[in-house]
């Protein structure tokens, strides 16, 4: 009996693997390089948006800022913009537009002419101007220039020409320029948009994203990938790589995984515990630098018992930071006392913290008359720099608030769903964080916890304080470092001091590569960029 | 006194036993039967048992391997997760969630699809053929999908999964017993009972149920077993028992974030659904082949 | 034969019907409103508020809503992802055939060792070989699928370096979707890495094949084994040995082909768990099909993705069984026979 069941083994296994050595030649991968990415992007136009996710996948592959700023020389360069000059009294900005500049060449849009003044125009007039057709199409606004109050700073912009624009600004402001190489701060084509509103699919702009950046969007597969292809009529230096694909992988174990399996090339945000799994292959890199980022615990100030301050500082002395740090950054990020991180020329060491303290955190409570306290934290599903995991993160307060008989109900949807509700304000508490988007302190503070933040939803914590909010306009109108430093240390305090939130860690920002990657630069700020990053090519394997 | 036996007499056994001596005879089966009766007992003691509590945090001992390799420690048998929690404990409190739900699930399911199968089966024509029409459409929607069904009415959460896995169950249920009992009425001693003047209910109770009972408990250890598997994969899919909690599939899906470092912490819960669920299938396969003789 | 194709079909359309009523059900009970889970419009314009109330007849009575409801779901109008603010249905036929590939592949796989080894376990001599046959296919049925794709992607993929554990394909091949089924739209592409961009999607399948093929293959195997001891014993069988038939002869012309009915009658009762471990297996290996889309969909809470990911698996699983019911009955003379007998 076996007999028959050997030769139709036989046969079929012939069968078989003559087809897989037909397709064993030589294995050759099309060029090109993938990048595992940790979660699906909100929409392909920063302008809508503070996520990360987002930002890395569209800021600095489809679009280009007017300014950038450049880490190693510490100061602005020049983008979309060759030169500007700042008038005297420092309220008009007159910029010079690059010519020949193109955009995007894509199956929906033919550009007909060059990158001008229009486009500034049109890309700055939908943030600011609500009459501007496009104003209305972002439903979730323009939550990073609400909550730097962009429209009021704004006076007008005015086209001298077809290469030179000004800004007239309402008042004086020494983080404009630093906001405008914001990775917000991208710049649309006007023609596509014109041709969208009269198509009558105004909304596409913000998914069939063209730009002028080094990559065009070519293909976007909802929780797979998203593909991009090299721009060949780049304004800048030459585009090295000619295909970049975002392999969307929300589980960090995975993207380590496919590190190793060499399915992709670049990775981000590997969780710091899994970091020591890498020893074994020597081709991976482990590129890790100080961040400019904090991961906080924001409280609802507007909805009790959390209105309470004393309920607040409670729940700040009864956490264990150093335990969270041990064990979700493994040591990979620095304690916290205030918001601004080691990195900025700002900082200074807060003197006074709100140090962990479960006894005083119980006296307190007890002050405040509240027992058996039930709270819910809404935890991020995904990794971020600031936050390899919030989800043990949270967990973890969950054990410390018990000790002081707080019970702690931890809630997690997935990432695009929980920023969505997280802007409908019904939470008693968030585990998130900030990355910033530049170098100028005003970025930890201003959108974060500001009157003006908390229009636009990006104040997590709903806090609006009349004292903290004059001291960041003070410290916006004056220029030099060691006079606005004194005024953030003000602001400091006022924030360990009525605590609308709870800062966590500082952590270091780590993109894993394969080891033929090069001339891939991390920024301590912002999203991630490929324009200048080379592959050596590999040998057939 | 011992009776005196007058005749020679063959002792005819009950269907019962008979079927417990061939059960018997079955190592596996046996093996099974002890497996699942010491589960029972660790539902039950489980949280007596366990060294530690589940939620325990433990920040000295992170990611500790089981005690049998060199690094591990007797104190945490089984090893300790990313957060510190004994394994040991968290799989023992896990049974109650994972084995214990299960049990709970199909003996809710079991008093519905009993009730409903029944009444099916005893009535006729058109009513009969539209419930079954009704099953078959229940039927087709894996329990898998009926509990994401119920989950995003109701959101995630172990509650709802006893709702999902257990609506998914009662089709089943009800379709076992309704064949059973609808075959069973058809044979002829039925229609001797009937031509006694037995009614309708004496027909099924007297006549009918003795016949049918070894379908269900057919049925029932299949569905425990496709329970805790259900349990599991929704845990995992976190879409049932939520983080902190020591279901097992939760516990694989919380183990999943180290499982390149601690490959322990995916392994072991695992290990413990796989034994459960093969205890609980060797039962089954046993019982099977003991009702085959009796039941042709 | 044709009033049996006649009320199976008819019982098709009631048993879908029932399906539709209960989504219909269940989505009236989502947490939203029901302009919302059934248009999947989150903010909609006036105007577009107007065409749902009156596609979905929202100011009717609820059976007037349903007949509505029936009749834009089957006019193939699912509304849009909330999420990626797509067409349903058109992010459904993207992933529904990748579903195919990978359940095609597996089942095949099944069949292709299940089959043989069922044969071994029924007439090889060789009892310790029949016990751990036995032994491994209870072990196979018992194991939760989603440990096991864990456990074979950690050693295959991540310690041996041997096979890719995730996706379809490597991303950089950019192929162009015809068929939607990877394997065969490989070979149709025009690019010049149509052979390794085929070698490179076969790795990728083979995994989660494996996986997914662990439960259907034990049961071939099992249900094999007892159909085969079963048939031997038929005075047929034994005629032909008296007359000294090829025992090959015997087992391929008489043996397999009576043999292989119950087989088909349990691959249908068997389609439910199998869609349950397919969408296990798709969330672990990433693959980008109907089960890791629908999963997807409940984490974002993108209700009109779970209503059509929900109709697709369970109408196609009524559709298989009952195909799978006619082929028995068209196979099986005994059957048949039962069939007029009852008419």
């Amino acid at each position: 009996m076996p007999v028959i069941v050997k030769r139709w083994y036989q046969q079929m296994s012939l069968c078989l693997s003559s087809i897989v050595l037909a397709a064993c030649g030589q294995v050759q991968l099309p060029s090109g390089l993938v990048y595992c990415s940790e979660g699906n992007p909100e929409s392909f136009n920063p302008q809508l948006v503070t996520s990360g996710t987002t930002i890395d996948a569209t800021s600095h592959q489809i679009y280009s800022r007017l300014v950038n700023y450049s880490q190693e020389k510490a100061e602005i360069t020049p983008g979309l913009a060759t030169s500007w000059q700042v008038s005297d009294d420092g309220l008009s900005y007159v910029f010079t537009l690059r010519e020949h500049v193109s955009f995007h060449k894509t199956r929906h849009f033919t550009p007909a002419r060059d990158f001008n003044a229009d486009d500034v125009l049109f890309s700055f007039n939908r943030i600011i101007d609500p009459l501007h057709p496009y104003h209305l199409v972002s439903r979730t606004g323009y939550p990073f220039f609400q909550s730097i109050g962009f429209a009021d700073l704004i006076g007008y912009i005015e086209k001298v020409n077809d290469y030179q624009v000004i800004f007239h600004l309402t008042r004086k402001d020494a983080s404009f320029l630093s906001n405008l190489a914001t990775d917000f701060a991208v710049v649309l084509s006007a023609e596509y948009g014109y041709q969208l509103l009269a198509q009558g699919t105004p909304e596409d702009i913000d998914y069939y994203a063209v730009g002028t950046g080094p990559f065009q969007l070519s293909q976007y597969v909802k929780n797979e990938y998203i593909r991009f292809k090299k721009n060949p009529v780049y304004w800048g230096p030459t585009v090295e790589i000619d295909q970049l694909v975002f392999d969307i992988t929300p589980r960090s174990t995975a993207r380590i995984a496919k590190l190793i399996t060499g399915d992709c090339s670049v990775s981000a945000l590997p969780k710091a515990g899994e970091l020591a799994v890498l020893d074994q292959h020597k081709d991976i890199i482990i590129d890790a630098k100080p961040g400019l980022n904090v991961a906080f615990w924001a409280f609802n100030t507007q909805k009790p018992p959390l209105d309470d301050v004393r309920v607040r500082r409670a729940l700040a002395h009864a956490i264990d930071k150093n335990n969270i740090l041990d064990v979700v950054y493994n040591d990979t990020a620095v304690e916290a006392t205030g918001v601004l991180p080691p990195a900025s020329w700002a900082y200074s060491k807060n003197l006074s913290p709100n140090e962990y303290n479960p006894e005083k955190a119980k006296v307190l409570l007890h002050q405040a008359g509240v027992s058996n306290l039930s709270i819910n934290v809404w935890a991020m599903p995904v990794a971020r720099i600031y936050n390899p995991s919030a989800l043990k993160t949270a967990e973890l307060i969950q054990a410390d608030l018990a000790r002081i008989g707080v019970k702690l109900n931890i809630i997690s949807y997935d990432w695009s769903v929980f920023t969505q509700k997280l802007a409908s304000s019904n939470y008693d508490s968030v585990l998130i964080g900030w990355n910033a988007d530049n170098s100028d302190p005003d970025n930890f503070f201003t959108p974060l916890l500001s009157c003006a933040a908390l229009a636009s939803n990006n104040n997590r914590s709903r806090w609006c304080n009349k004292d903290f909010e004059h001291l960041l306009t003070q410290a916006q109108s004056v220029s030099t470092q060691p006079e606005r430093k004194a005024f953030y240390q003000s602001a400091e305090a006022i924030i360990s001091d009525q605590v609308p939130l709870v800062t966590i860690a500082h952590a270091k920002k780590v993109v894993l590569k394969k080891s033929n990657i090069t001339a891939m630069q991390i920024r301590p700020y912002g999203g991630i960029s490929f324009a200048k990053t080379t592959q050596a090519i590999e040998g057939t394997e | 006194m011992p009776r005196i036996k007058i005749y020679q007499e063959d002792h005819i056994a009950s269907p019962m036993w008979r079927m417990w001596q061939t059960f018997s005879a079955n190592p596996f089966a046996v093996i099974g039967l002890w497996a699942v009766i010491f589960l029972l007992i660790l539902t039950i003691f489980a949280p007596f048992i366990a060294p530690y509590s589940a939620e325990m945090q433990d920040q000295q001992v992170l990611l500790l391997p089981p005690s049998w390799d060199p690094a591990g420690t007797v104190e945490h048998f089984l090893g300790t997760d990313d957060l510190g929690r004994d394994i040991f404990s968290r799989i023992l409190h896990g049974v109650q969630l994972t084995f214990g739900m299960s049990l709970l699930i199909v003996a809710a399911s079991l008093i519905f699809g009993f009730v409903i199968g029944s009444l099916s089966g005893m009535m006729h024509g058109i009513k009969s053929s539209v419930l079954s029409h009704l099953l078959d459409a229940l039927l087709s929607i894996p329990s898998l999908l009926m509990a994401i069904l119920v989950v995003a009415v109701m959101g995630p959460g172990l509650n709802n999964v006893f709702w999902g896995v257990g609506i998914a169950m009662v089709p089943q249920f009800v379709r076992a017993i309704h064949l059973a009992v609808h075959e069973e009425l058809q044979k002829e001693y039925v229609t001797a009972a009937k031509l006694d003047g037995a009614n309708s209910l004496q027909v099924f109770w007297y006549v009918i149920m003795p016949n049918v009972w070894d379908v269900v408990i057919i049925q029932v250890t299949m569905a425990i077993s496709a329970a805790i598997l259900d349990i599991a994969a929704l845990g995992f899919l976190n879409l049932g028992a939520q983080a902190p909690s020591p279901e097992w599939g939760a516990m694989v899906a919380q183990g999943l974030d180290n499982l390149l470092l601690a490959p322990w912490t995916v392994t072991i819960p695992g290990v413990a659904i796989l034994f459960t669920v093969l205890s609980v299938n060797l039962v089954g396969d046993g019982l099977r082949s003991a009702l085959a003789p009796i039941r042709n | 034969m044709w009033r049996y194709l006649f009320s199976r079909i008819t019982l098709f359309m009631a048993t879908s019907l029932v399906m539709v009523a209960v989504l219909f059900m269940a989505s009236g009970q989502f947490p939203v409103s029901k302009a919302y889970s059934l248009s999947g419009v989150q903010y909609p314009t006036l105007e577009q508020q107007q065409q749902i109330d009156q596609d979905y007849q929202l100011h009717d009575n609820q059976l007037l809503q349903f007949t509505a409801y029936l009749r834009q779901r089957l006019s193939g109008n699912f509304g849009i992802s909330s999420n990626s603010q797509q067409e349903v249905l058109e992010e459904l036929e993207a992933v529904l055939p990748a579903s195919f590939e990978l359940s095609l592949f597996s089942g095949f796989i099944a069949v292709f060792f299940g089959v043989p080894i069922g044969v071994l376990a029924a007439l090889g001599n060789n009892k310790a070989l029949q016990r751990s046959i036995l032994a491994i296919t209870l072990t196979g049925y018992s194991i939760p699928v989603f440990w096991l794709g864990l456990t074979l992607s950690m050693w295959f993929g991540v310690n041996l370096g041997w096979l890719p554990i995730s996706g379809q394909i490597n991303l950089l091949y950019e192929i162009e979707p015809v068929t939607g089924f990877m394997l065969v739209d490989t070979l149709l592409s025009d690019s010049s890495y149509r052979i390794p961009a085929f070698h490179d999607a076969l790795l990728h399948l083979i995994l989660p094949a494996v996986t997914l093929a662990v439960l259907p293959f034990t049961l071939v195997v099992r249900i094999t084994r007892q159909a085969i001891l079963n048939v031997m014993n038929q005075t047929y069988i034994r005629a032909a040995e008296a007359r000294g038939l090829h025992t090959a002869k015997i087992l391929l012309r008489h043996v397999l082909p009576n043999a292989l009915i119950p087989v088909i009658k349990s691959i249908g009762l068997m389609l439910g768990s199998f869609a349950s471990y397919g969408i296990v297996v798709e969330v672990i290996f990433s693959w980008p099909g109907v089960g890791s889309w629908l999963v997807s969909g409940i984490y974002q809470r993108d209700y009109t993705v779970i209503q059509a990911g929900i109709l697709a698996v369970s109408l196609l699983i009524i559709f298989l069984s009952i195909l799978i019911d006619l082929l028995h009955t068209a196979i099986n003379p005994m059957s048949r026979k039962e069939l007029y007998a009852s008419n």
